[in-house]
């Protein structure tokens, strides 16, 4: 029993990491209907900026987060801007899964050249400390970056649901066309989203970096996990994606711990897949457009 | 000890790019030294020798580990008037990590380039084909990184392992300590948490068999994938069973990870050894914080404190030519350094450097590298072992067996400083 509960207390406090991640995965679906392959090397970006900002300069990896967003959010608008926004035509969400991938690889190559293929981490002084509660045993990195990943959730929530840009967005994701006749620039609108989803991916690559050790190529175990957090949350859906981040946390961690870890990361493809069968749009897809 | 295989082989794609145009730079600038030949003895023309090595792509860090490990021998040698006075010309091409490649590679060395002789490439996943291609040419095969069971399973008689033993082997040398102990002492249970990769769950499994049979309880024993990459529920799983020893089946980024979860869920085994990565005296300490060292055995068989003659040298001529600290060297380099070594000694020993001498004068006695006294089977599986070493104060050591240890073992193992 203790095992077990041992397990789910790390299944969450994974699961919140991973959440942030995803929500930028989704927003970014649920305004461009673009499926964004390079989040997962923006959060290995991120893992990099953090790694140097420390070990060059002794930044501290969570205060880390203050300089890294505001960049990745420079890289995630230009992005767009240059890459994404020229597609033209009925395949643009074709062609823009090639263009992230191709992004993507490029941060990947890049990001190899400068720091080699070897697996880093970023390591403060407290990053191996726990408290202990209970008999349990709490991560104090896990634990701050699950508060934090919830932080910037609600602000992410605050921002579409109480501002100005988040009345457009949630209009362009609702109806495109309707918001452009009322005075929404979809475009701008289309680049600052954008930027938010790869400022997401910032703040949890500085995290990231502390909970795992990664490489250039730590990305594509990434973005599967990501996809299918973000599938089963239902694409669009930032509420989902957070669940179903905190399902996939806690079956692998469960799974892991009291049964076979072989079979931690397939658990959660088993209830991917059941709830793709038994609710095809995700848990909490919306069946017309307009949730976010 | 490196022992990757092909983890993160998705990554291969990324490449790509960088692979054509790498390999295309690489062979135009390694197509100069074609022809000429001359393999006859007496005319003193340069001894070439041919190496693919991956210098991109997923094995290019430890590739390059190579590289300057048998150029450092290459200008070792020249200085010293080159191997029975011919000069040694060393044609490295990129493989890009591409076993098809490596196939490539090797035939144009020994086709078109005719080069003299042929080194090994990095990894057994290249070095199995690569072997094969030595083997139809008659060419001898010294390889310092493909020690993989794929290996020696292809029975190959030109085939030469420049490791102390295979490297499921690996933690055979933790087996004899541990059961070289008086029964009183001896732990009496054990958990396995085994990598799913050709390498590293064999040297576990190869440990708690000789375990079991000594009556150590498995209490534990799991394989894990390769992409997992939070350990903490697999060790809070083998905290739950308490078990006084712990032995990781691991790479390098697992073994990390394990021994991070380990220091937060506050777990500390009597005994811990960890395959690979504890081995790493530069990577290591900066993964899990010096303090945290303290008492985690691994196995090794070149290291920056290795007593073995001729190690001192050789760091010496690396940082003279290479830069950097003797922590950071890769025993990589230093493996792919004994290859030449191996060469060198049967120059010394026959007058000749053919490839039928050096296949038949190899196959008999005992050889001395920078990675201890080898000697192989017939199909080329080293018949040594390694060596244990573990973390005393701060340094990685030699523990055990006694003859050429540098310290006591230090068990049990010391709390996690945190």
């Amino acid at each position: 029993m203790h095992a077990l509960i041992q397990a789910i207390i790390l299944g969450i406090l994974t699961g919140g990491v991973y959440a942030l991640m995803a929500s930028g995965q989704t927003l970014i679906f649920g305004i461009m209907k673009i499926v964004n392959l390079a989040q997962g090397a923006l959060v290995v970006l991120g893992a990099y900026l953090t790694y140097t900002l420390f070990t060059t300069f002794g930044l501290d990896p969570f205060l880390s987060i203050v300089i890294t967003t505001p960049l990745l959010f420079l890289v995630g608008v230009v992005v767009q801007r240059v890459l994404i926004r020229p597609l033209r035509g009925s395949d643009v969400a074709e062609l823009s899964l090639l263009v992230t991938f191709a992004v993507a690889l490029a941060i990947e190559g890049a990001l190899s050249f400068a720091y080699g293929s070897t697996l880093t981490n970023v390591q403060p002084a407290y990053a191996n400390s726990s408290w202990t509660v209970l008999g349990f045993q709490v991560s104090v990195v896990r634990f701050v970056a699950f508060v934090l990943s919830l932080v910037l959730l609600a602000a992410l929530y605050f921002i579409l649901q109480r501002t100005k840009f988040g009345r457009s967005v949630r209009a362009t994701v609702q109806n495109p066309a309707s918001a452009e006749l009322l005075g929404v620039n979809a475009s701008r609108v289309s680049a600052i989203g954008f930027g938010l989803g790869a400022a997401t991916a910032a703040a949890a690559g500085s995290v990231f970096g502390m909970l795992n050790a990664f490489n250039p190529g730590s990305h594509y175990d990434l973005i599967s996990r990501l996809l299918t957090v973000v599938v089963l949350g239902g694409l669009g859906s930032i509420g989902g994606s957070v669940i179903a981040a905190l399902v996939m946390g806690v079956a692998s961690s469960i799974v892991s711990a009291e049964a076979a870890p072989i079979w931690g990361d397939f658990t959660f493809f088993v209830v991917l897949l059941l709830v793709l069968l038994l609710r095809p749009r995700g848990l909490f897809g919306a069946r017309v457009r307009g949730a976010l | 000890m490196q022992l990757r295989f092909g983890r993160g082989r998705r990554a291969r794609f990324g490449a790509a790019a960088a692979i054509t145009i790498g390999a295309l730079a690489l062979s135009a600038c390694s197509s100069g030294g074609g022809g000429g030949g001359g393999s006859s003895s007496g005319t003193k023309t340069p001894l070439k020798i041919g190496i693919s090595l991956s210098l991109t792509g997923d094995f290019s860090d430890s590739g390059k580990a190579a590289q300057r490990g048998y150029e450092l021998w290459q200008s070792v040698a020249n200085k010293a008037g080159g191997v029975l006075g011919r000069k040694v010309q060393l044609s490295i091409v990129d493989d890009a990590s591409n076993p098809d490649q490596v196939v490539t590679n090797y035939t144009n060395l020994i086709t078109q380039q005719k080069v003299d002789l042929v080194f090994g490439p990095y990894s057994s996943l290249l070095t199995v084909p690569a072997s094969r291609v030595a083997s139809r040419y008659h060419y001898s095969f010294i390889e310092p990184a493909g020690g993989g069971p794929s290996v020696f399973a292809q029975k190959l008689t030109n085939l030469f392992f420049v490791q102390p033993a295979a490297t499921t082997k690996g933690g055979d040398v933790f087996a004899n300590y541990i059961l070289s102990l008086p029964a009183s002492q001896r732990p009496k249970t054990a958990a396995y948490a085994k990598l799913d990769d050709p390498f590293s769950a064999p040297i576990a499994d190869n440990i708690r068999k000789r375990f079991e049979a000594a009556g150590i309880k498995t209490v534990y024993d799991q394989t894990y994938p390769s992409e997992t990459a939070d350990m903490t529920p697999i060790i809070s799983g083998i905290a739950a069973k308490n078990p006084d020893v712990v032995v990781g089946g691991s790479q390098e980024g697992d073994a990390f990870a394990q021994i991070k979860a380990m220091i937060q869920l506050k777990f500390d085994p009597k005994y811990l050894f960890e395959s690979n990565g504890a081995n790493s005296p530069g990577d290591f300490p900066a993964a899990v914080g010096l303090p945290n060292t303290n008492g985690v055995f691994s196995s090794a068989d070149w290291y920056a404190d290795s007593t073995i003659a001729g190690s001192k040298q050789f760091i010496a001529d690396y940082i003279a030519k290479y830069g950097g600290t003797a922590n950071k060297i890769d025993p990589t380099s230093a493996e792919a350094y004994s290859a030449g070594m191996l060469l060198q000694e049967v120059a010394k020993k026959t007058g000749k450097v053919d490839n039928a001498t050096i296949i038949s004068t190899l196959h008999s006695g005992t050889w001395p590298t920078l990675v201890g006294n080898l000697k192989w089977n017939q199909y080329g599986e080293p018949q040594g072992d390694y060596v244990l070493v573990q973390w005393i104060d701060g340094k990685l050591q030699t523990v055990f067996p006694a003859n050429g240890a540098q310290h006591t073992p230090l068990a049990p193992k010391p709390a996690w400083a945190g």
